[in-house]
């Protein structure tokens, strides 16, 4: 992941490990909720080849969005062995996003694992519009 | 939304039901438990749960509860076939995360001076950790049939013994499976994790028998003081969350189209009717036989380990599986409600079954005893081996606790843990471990967890289950 950590905090749950993210607008809350995602569970330099990929994602509503987007982004990591280096939202709706990710193959190498995130859960999901833009509650399951 | 408890005696205290719950809740505990329990939701989630459609009885809760998403871990419910609903959210990611308990014929003095080469091979041998690849790649078909067939198809495949089957509970396969409902990720995420530990609080542990607590029911299981046991205790991986991940998303359309309305966006369910409830009811089979099949490669991954570590024979070592019991499932199972016997849908998220002397599900050579119920510690502290108790029947549908359950976030146990040697303090109790992941120890070190022997105790005296042995780790292998 790039050298700046994304802006989140952790959120204390008994079970699970929680995060709350802001952004200024959508685009910036979600690219921010995927990079904090990668930045619990990987640590790395930042790779000089990365491979270029468009993913695009639909949900139901933005609290759906945001779980399905964070799941393929865990998805690529989890099934695939990818690590998302980088993420630039092209387009956001509330029922729809499209994304360009820079990604990396998985190298134990290169890529020190910190922590095993196994889902994005839909407890407590929130996705709001705040008084300075937007803020989410992701709870992962660990 | 206030929880009010009323204490029914010493180990039950009644949720009274109010609001949309259909049905009271109900939680085993102790006047010390129930004071970490009343921190958090996890009661809001027991009474979240009496509001769904179609629930049996009572909502209830095991004296190791702690706060889940949508269900609470620990938490027990059965469901009308005909009104009632299934839910993923009530079995878990980790579909038919279990347990197993190996018997040796060793005694704790033989091993202890080869504990630390021991663990260093089981290290070796058995693929942990996050993202972990198994020793295994199956065939597409072999995969199919990994998921139809669970246990018998590592049996037949030179991973154990036949009889393994029979003291495993539904004999390592449950019916219904049917890998056509399964998602390609799913599939594919299964193809290379059999034989894989997996990582968070799954682990392999060599144990030494420290106490006997019944000694009939400990002779029936075989059980004897000093005597050294292994337990496994892993799940169904990456097959089994992609499965309920995949099923959870799709549920989640469904409850909004149904127009059910859930307090918790995580509760999201079927009908157990329904071709959606169907088909996951027909996915999770997949992934809990998958789950079975993984426990029994593990096993044979550890058997051969210990031959070659120790250097003797299978006769020698004399392994031979006690019991295989899982505790993230949902069943359908033959309960009596209001005097009539009835066929339910009992969820059991964070629960393990246990069923009385007698039961036709308890295998032969336990029926006298009772299914025997294995619950894992945390790694600093003991795993106790339990007998199913008639009371279960009667008040929890045939269900008891399955762990210590968390007392710490994993934040707060690393806070706590800075500056400490975790590994270096266990071994000073004589507990040699080693770990994968590196904030692994930390986060599940003994100061995270309830204390498993209270919640035991618990169950003992509520009469959900006896308890017959207390087992101590000596080495710990964590993912």
């Amino acid at each position: 992941m790039s050298t700046t950590a994304p802006d989140y905090t952790l959120l204390d749950h008994t079970a699970d490990l929680g995060i709350r993210v802001r952004g200024t607008d959508l685009k910036d809350l979600f690219e921010s909720a995927g990079r904090a995602l990668m930045h619990l569970m990987i640590r790395a330099e930042v790779p000089s080849k990365t491979q270029s990929i468009k993913i695009s994602v639909s949900g139901e509503d933005l609290a759906d969005l945001m779980v399905r987007w964070l799941g393929e982004i865990l998805y690529l990591f989890a099934g695939e062995d990818v690590v998302v280096t980088s993420i630039r939202i092209g387009s956001i709706s509330s029922a729809h996003l499209a994304a360009t990710l820079e990604t990396a193959p998985l190298e134990p190498e290169v890529h020190e694992i910190l922590r095993e995130i196994k889902a994005v859960t839909y407890h407590q999901i929130q996705v709001t519009e705040t008084a300075d833009g937007w803020e989410a509650i992701v709870i992962f399951d660990v | 939304m206030e929880i009010k408890l009323q204490k029914k005696d010493e180990y039950r205290w009644l949720i009274p039901k109010t609001g949309e719950m259909r049905v009271p809740g109900l939680v085993f505990s102790n006047s010390e438990l129930i004071k970490t329990v009343e921190k958090d939701q996890s009661l809001v989630q027991v009474a979240n749960v009496a509001t769904l459609p179609g629930i049996v009885k009572h909502s209830l809760a095991m004296p190791d509860i702690h706060w889940g998403y949508g269900f609470p871990i620990g938490g027990v419910a059965a469901f009308d076939m005909e009104e009632g609903i299934i839910s993923p959210g009530g079995v878990g990611y980790d579909i038919n995360c279990g347990c197993r308990i190996m018997t040796t014929l060793l005694r704790v003095g033989e091993i202890r001076p080869m504990l630390k080469g021991l663990v260093s091979a089981l290290f070796r041998n058995i693929p942990a950790g996050v993202g972990s690849r198994g020793a295994i790649r199956l065939s597409k078909a072999d995969e199919r049939k990994v998921a139809i067939e669970g246990s018998a198809w590592a049996v037949r495949n030179g991973y154990g013994q036949p009889e393994d089957l029979e003291r495993t509970e539904d004999h390592g396969a449950m019916d219904g499976a049917d890998p056509s409902v399964l998602s390609e990720r799913a599939l594919k995420r299964g193809i290379d994790e059999l034989g894989t530990l997996g990582s968070g609080n799954h682990f392999l542990e060599i144990q030494v028998v420290d106490q006997i607590y019944d000694r009939q029911l400990a002779k029936d299981f075989h059980l004897y003081e000093g005597q050294v046991t292994i337990m496994i205790h892993s799940g169904s991986r990456g097959f089994g969350h992609q499965i309920c991940d995949d099923f959870l998303k799709e549920m989640g359309k469904h409850v909004s189209v149904k127009g059910f309305q859930l307090p918790d966006r995580q509760l999201a369910c079927a009908h157990l009717k329904s071709d959606l409830g169907r088909r996951y009811l027909a996915g999770m089979a997949c992934a809990a036989n998958y789950a079975w099949a993984n426990r029994q490669v593990l096993m044979h991954l550890a058997h051969e380990t210990l031959l070659a570590t120790l250097a003797i024979s299978p006769q020698d070592l004399g392994m031979e599986l006690l019991y295989d019991v899982c505790h993230n499932i949902a069943k359908k199972e033959l309960h009596e409600v209001e005097g009539n016997e009835i066929t339910v849908c009992v969820h059991r998220k964070g629960a393990t079954r246990s069923l009385p002397p007698g039961h036709p599900k308890v295998p032969e050579i336990y029926r006298h005893a009772g299914q025997p119920v294995l619950i894992p510690g945390d790694m600093g502290t003991h795993s106790f081996v339990l007998a199913g108790a008639q009371g279960a029947m009667e008040q929890s549908f045939g269900s008891t606790c399955h762990g210590a359950g968390r007392v710490l976030s994993r934040t707060k146990a690393v806070k706590m843990a800075k500056g400490r040697a975790i590994h270096r303090e266990l071994e000073d109790k004589g507990i040699f471990v080693q770990s994968r992941g590196k904030r692994t120890l930390a986060e599940e070190m003994p100061d995270a967890y309830k204390d498993v022997s209270q919640v035991v105790e618990v169950v003992h005296q509520a009469n959900l289950a006896k308890k017959v042995a207390r087992l101590r780790p000596l080495g710990v292998m964590k993912g």
